[in-house]
C-alpha cells in the first residue's frame, strides 16, 4: 500500500504549502515562505513517487490491485501497458495531478519574479489539494479484496487482467490523453494569477505573466482536441472529425473561453482595459475545466451518449460539486469585494459623439465583440451539453439535444467570428484613421467577394454558408496581408496573423467538409461493383488480420484508377459487441471514407430457415416442401471408427418433394473428423437447403431416434445457387477536409510563435514594446 | 462604459431568445408511442425488441426492420436508416431516434441505441473467474 501511504502524504504536505503560502500572503512571516516553497516541493515529489509506483504495478502486472485488474492484462505491449495508467477515472485523475503539481514546480519561481509566489502558490496550491483529495476518494491502490469486499477471498491474486478496451488500443490513446490534461492543468495557473491579483489588489500586473500561460493552455487543449477530433475520425469512424459529444464538448468549452480571454488581455496589455472581464474569463476558464469535468465524470449524464458514463459514486459527485462551489465561490467574492475599487481606465469615459464613433471603429472594440461571440459561443454549447441535467431537472427525466442545435448555431458564430477576425486585425487602438482603416480594408474585402462569388457559383451554397465563406475569405485575406507586413518589420510578432490564418483555413474546410459531405448507405455484395458518390466499389472479401479482427477489402475506383481500403469489423469478446474502424482513401482535395456496419451472412440467416423434428417415418410439409424421413445412414463399421478417431459420417436419408413434382431423395449429414462435428448440408432443386441440426438418437429403441433439420430457402440463386456475403457500408465523400487539418496546424504554430514572444515579455522588466500587428 | 453595456445587453438578450428557443425545438423528448404518434417532431421512442415478430435487413434500401415494444407495451414496426446496431441481440432496451410515418404506420429511425447490461464496471464473480 507504498501508494495509498503517498497520497495520504501528498495531501498534508499539500496541506502544509497552503497553509504556509496564505500566511506569508497575509503576514509576511519570512519563515512561511520558505517553508510552502519545500512542502510544495516535497508534495509533487510524492506525486512523482505515487505515479510511479502505479506505473510500476501496471508494468509488473500486480494484479490484486482492482484498478491493474480492471484495465490491463498479460497480453498487451508496452505502449499500451503503460496508457493503462489513465484508462479510468482513478488513474486519469492521477495524470491531472501529476502534471498540475509539475507545472507548479515551474510556478513557484515564474511567479516569484513578480513578487506573485505566496498570493499565487497558496490559490495554485489550493487546486492541486483539491486534486489530492479526489485521489483519496477514488484510489487506484484499492485491493480487489477490499474492491469487492466479502465477494473476493483477502489475499487473492487474479491470474490475469480484465485487459483493455479495445477502443482505446491504438497509438492516440498512448498520446491524446496527456497533451488533454497538460492543457487542463495549465489552465490552473491563469486562475491563479487572476484571484492572486485580486488578493494584492494588482490589477494591472497580474495580465503580463498570465497570458503566456493562457497561450500555452490554449495551444496544448487546442492540440488535445484535434488529435481526439483525428482519432474520431480516423480510427473510430464517427463519421467525422466532430460529433458534438459531451467528451469532445468537454474540452472545446473551456478552449474557447480560453481564446476569448487572451484577445481581451491583449486588449488590456495594450489600452489597460478590461480589467474586470480579463479577470472573470480567466477565472472562467478554470471554472469551465471543473464544470467540463463534472458532466462528464460525475455520471449525470447518465445514459444519452454513445459514451458510457460510468458512475464513479457519491463521493467523487459531491467533490466536483463541492470544488465548482469553492473555487467559484473564491473568485466571485473577491471580484464583488473589490468591484469598486478596481479602476476603470480613462479611455473607457467617452461622451461626445466623435469619442463615441471613436470607439466602435477601435481595435479593443471589436476584440471585444470577438470576445463576446467566442464566449457565447462556449455557453451555447455548454448549455446544450448540459441538456440531460437541466430537463432531469425541470421534466424529471435526463433528454439530450440533437446535434442540428450545434450546426445551427455555428453559421452565424461562423460569420461572427470570421468576419471580426478580419476586422480587427485593420483596426488600431483606442481609435483608428479611417481613411488608412479603409484602404487596408480595400483589398481583403475585395479578394473575398472574387472568391465568394468564384465558389457560390461552382458549388451553390445556402444563404448562411455564403456569408460564413465571405467571412472566411475576409478573415484570410486580411491576415495575410497584415502577416505580409509584420513579417518585413519583427516576425515575432507575427503570431496573431499566422494563427488568424490558420483559423480561417480551418473555417473553409468546415464549411466543405460538412456543408458537401456526401453520405451513402451501400450495401455490397461480394463481387458486384456498385456505383456510389461517383466512385465504383467492389466488395473483394474478408481476411482475418489477428486473432480477432478481420479486414474488408473493397476496391475502390475512379477515372481508371484503382485502390484498395480495407475497414476492419470484429467481435471483441471484451465489450460484447461488434467493433467497426473504418477506412479512409485520402487524395488531396477530398477523402472518400468508407464505415463498415455489418456483414450480413445469407447462409447464416436464421430467419428465413425453418426447422422440423422428425421420427423414422414422418412425413410434414416445411416451407412448403413434403418431406419424409427414412431412416438414417450409418457407415457400417461405427463402432470401430469412433473408437479409432477416423473419420465418421451419419447421414439422415430424406424423401422430399415440391406439390406436383416427383420426389427425390437427398442426405443431409454430420460430419465427425479428429472430434470435430461439421455439417454436410444438402440441397434440394437447386433453391432449398437441408441442414442437420440435431441428432437425438436412442439406441435401445431406434423408433425413438429423432433428428431435427433446417430448411432454407436460398431466394437469391446467384452463382448458382449460393448467395455472397454483402458488406453494409456508410461511404462519404469529404472534400477539403484537408484545409482543416491544415487550418488547425497553422493555427497551432501561430499560437507557438505568441508564446515565445509574450513569455519573452514576461521576463524582460522593460514594459510594453510597440507593436504592429 | 455605457456603450459596452448596452452594446453586451442587447447581444446577450438577442442571445438568450433564440438560444431558448432553438433549445426547444431541438431538445429530443423520451416518449411513448402514443406521444411519438401525436408529434411530428423528432422524439426519442424507448422500449424492447419483440424477438418473436420478424426482423430482416434489405440490402436494396439499407434498411433493418424490427418491431419493438415501447414502454406502456404497445408494439410498433421500426425502420431504421442503417444495419441492425450494435450489440442489438443482447440489448436489454432500445431507444430509437426519429419521427413516426402516420401513412406507413411505422416508427422512422435515423439512429437506435441499445442499452447493453454493463460490462465497463467490472464485477466481482468476473475478478474470480480470472483466478
Amino acid at each position: 500500500m507504498l501508494g495509498g501511504i503517498l497520497v495520504k502524504v501528498t495531501f498534508v504536505l499539500c496541506l502544509t504549502s497552503v497553509l504556509s503560502y496564505f500566511l506569508h500572503h497575509l503576514r509576511g512571516t519570512p519563515g512561511a515562505l520558505t517553508l510552502g516553497r519545500w512542502t510544495y516541493r516535497f508534495a509533487a515529489l510524492a506525486i512523482v513517487g505515487t505515479a510511479a509506483t502505479l506505473l510500476t504495478l501496471i508494468l509488473t502486472h500486480q494484479f490484486q490491485y482492482a484498478y491493474v485488474w480492471s484495465y490491463s492484462s498479460r497480453e498487451l505491449s508496452t505502449p499500451l501497458l503503460v496508457s493503462t495508467f489513465y484508462a479510468g477515472q482513478e488513474g486519469s485523475f492521477m495524470l491531472w495531478t501529476l502534471f498540475t503539481s509539475l507545472i507548479g514546480l515551474f510556478l513557484i519561481r515564474h511567479s516569484g519574479k513578480m513578487g506573485y509566489e505566496s498570493a499565487v502558490m497558496s490559490i495554485y496550491g489550493l487546486i492541486t489539494l483539491s486534486l489530492v483529495l479526489m485521489l483519496i476518494a477514488k484510489n487506484p491502490f484499492t485491493y480487489v479484496w477490499d474492491n469487492w469486499a466479502g465477494e473476493v477471498k483477502e489475499g487473492f491474486v487474479p491470474a490475469n487482467g480484465r485487459g483493455l478496451n479495445p477502443l482505446l488500443q491504438n497509438y492516440w490513446m498512448v498520446i491524446h490523453p496527456q497533451v488533454l490534461f497538460s492543457g487542463f492543468a495549465a489552465m490552473a495557473v491563469p486562475y491563479s494569477y487572476a484571484v492572486a491579483a485580486l488578493m494584492k489588489r494588482d490589477y494591472a500586473r497580474w495580465i503580463k505573466p498570465a497570458t503566456p500561460w493562457l497561450a500555452f493552455a490554449g495551444l496544448v487543449l487546442g492540440l488535445g482536441i484535434m488529435m481526439g477530433g483525428f482519432w474520431a475520425y480516423e480510427t473510430l469512424g464517427w463519421g467525422g472529425y466532430w460529433g458534438w459529444d459531451p467528451v469532445e464538448n468537454s474540452s472545446l468549452v473551456p478552449w474557447l473561453v480560453c481564446i476569448a480571454a487572451l484577445h481581451t488581455t491583449l486588449s488590456q496589455r495594450k489600452t489597460g482595459g478590461f480589467i474586470r472581464t480579463n479577470l472573470v474569463l480567466t477565472m472562467l476558464t478554470f471554472m469551465m475545466v471543473l464544470y467540463s469535468t463534472f458532466l462528464t465524470r460525475s455520471g449525470v449524464l447518465g445514459d444519452t451518449s454513445v459514451h458510457s458514463f460510468v458512475d464513479p459514486g457519491m463521493w467523487v459527485y459531491w467533490l466536483l460539486i463541492s470544488l465548482i462551489v469553492v473555487f467559484l465561490g473564491i473568485g466571485a467574492a473577491l471580484l464583488v469585494s473589490r468591484w469598486k475599487e478596481i479602476p476603470w481606465p480613462k479611455i473607457h469615459r467617452q461622451s461626445s459623439t466623435s469619442q463615441f464613433l471613436d470607439y466602435f471603429t477601435s481595435r479593443e472594440f471589436a476584440l471585444f465583440l470577438g470576445a463576446s461571440a467566442l464566449f457565447l459561443l462556449a455557453i451555447l454549447i455548454s448549455f446544450g451539453t448540459s441538456t440531460p441535467v437541466i430537463t432531469d431537472i425541470l421534466q424529471g427525466k435526463k433528454s439530450a439535444i440533437d446535434i442540428s442545435f450545434y450546426a445551427t448555431w455555428s453559421v452565424p458564430f461562423g460569420i461572427a467570428i470570421g468576419l471580426l477576425t478580419g476586422l480587427a486585425q485593420v483596426l488600431w487602438w483606442s481609435k483608428s484613421d479611417r481613411r488608412s482603416v479603409l484602404r487596408s480594408l480595400s483589398t481583403p474585402l475585395f479578394l473575398a467577394l472574387v472568391s465568394t462569388i468564384v465558389v457560390s457559383v461552382l458549388v451553390l451554397p445556402t444563404f448562411g454558408m455564403t456569408f460564413v465563406l465571405f467571412g472566411a475569405f475576409f478573415a484570410l485575406f486580411s491576415n495575410i496581408q497584415v502577416g505580409a507586413r509584420v513579417v518585413r518589420g519583427n516576425p515575432k510578432f507575427m503570431g496573431g496573423a499566422v494563427a488568424h490564418v490558420g483559423l480561417a483555413i480551418m473555417i473553409l474546410g468546415f464549411v466543405a467538409s460538412s456543408a458537401y459531405d456526401n453520405k451513402q448507405t451501400v450495401s455490397l455484395a461480394r463481387g458486384t461493383p456498385v456505383e456510389t458518390l461517383g466512385y465504383r466499389l467492389t466488395y473483394v472479401g474478408y481476411q482475418p488480420m489477428d486473432n480477432e479482427r478481420y479486414a474488408f477489402h473493397v476496391t475502390v475506383e475512379r477515372d481508371g484508377n484503382a485502390f484498395t481500403i480495407a475497414p476492419v469489423m470484429y467481435y471483441s469478446s471484451y465489450s460484447d459487441g461488434l467493433m467497426r474502424n473504418p477506412d479512409i482513401l485520402n487524395r488531396l482535395t477530398h477523402d472518400f471514407y468508407l464505415a463498415p456496419l455489418s456483414l450480413e451472412e445469407p447462409g447464416a440467416d436464421s430467419v428465413s430457415a425453418v426447422t422440423g423434428v422428425f421420427h423414422i417415418g414422418d412425413s410434414r410439409t416445411i416451407a412448403g416442401l413434403q418431406i419424409s424421413f427414412i431412416g438414417f445412414e450409418l457407415p457400417e463399421t461405427h463402432m470401430t471408427s469412433t473408437m479409432s478417431n477416423q473419420d465418421l459420417t451419419i447421414g439422415a436419408r430424406f424423401s422430399v418433394a415440391i406439390a406436383g413434382s416427383p420426389a427425390v431423395q437427398i442426405v443431409p449429414a454430420k460430419h465427425v473428423h479428429n472430434g470435430k462435428v461439421s455439417d454436410v448440408p444438402a440441397r434440394f432443386a437447386d433453391r432449398y437447403e437441408v441442414q442437420i441440426v440435431k441428432l437425438t438418437p436412442d439406441t435401445e429403441n431406434r423408433q425413438n431416434s429423432t433428428v431435427e433439420i433446417a430448411v432454407s430457402d436460398l431466394l437469391h440463386p446467384v452463382n448458382g445457387g449460393a448467395s455472397p456475403d454483402i458488406l453494409v457500408a456508410e461511404a462519404s465523400v469529404k472534400p477539403f477536409i484537408n484545409l482543416v487539418w491544415a487550418g488547425l496546424i497553422i493555427l497551432l504554430v501561430g499560437f507557438g510563435v505568441t508564446i515565445v514572444r509574450r513569455s519573452q515579455e514576461a521576463s524582460h522588466k522593460n514594459d510594453l514594446k510597440e507593436e504592429t500587428s | 462604459m455605457k456603450i459596452k453595456v448596452i452594446v453586451a445587453s442587447v447581444i446577450v438578450v438577442a442571445f438568450v431568445i433564440f438560444g431558448s428557443y432553438s433549445f426547444l425545438e431541438s431538445n429530443v423528448e423520451y416518449t411513448d408511442l402514443a406521444g411519438a404518434m401525436a408529434k411530428s417532431k423528432k422524439v426519442q421512442l424507448k422500449g424492447t425488441w419483440v424477438k418473436e415478430k420478424p426482423s430482416s435487413f434489405d440490402p436494396s434500401k439499407s434498411q433493418f426492420t424490427f418491431y419493438m415494444a415501447d414502454e406502456a407495451g404497445r408494439e410498433c414496426k421500426v425502420v431504421l436508416d442503417g444495419a441492425a446496431p450494435n450489440n442489438f441481440e443482447l440489448a436489454t432496451s432500445v431507444v430509437a431516434k426519429g419521427r413516426y410515418v402516420r401513412d406507413g404506420e411505422y416508427f422512422h429511425a435515423s439512429e437506435v441505441l441499445t442499452k447493453c447490461p454493463s460490462k465497463y464496471e467490472a464485477q466481482a464473480d468476473e475478478v474470480k473467474k480470472a483466478g
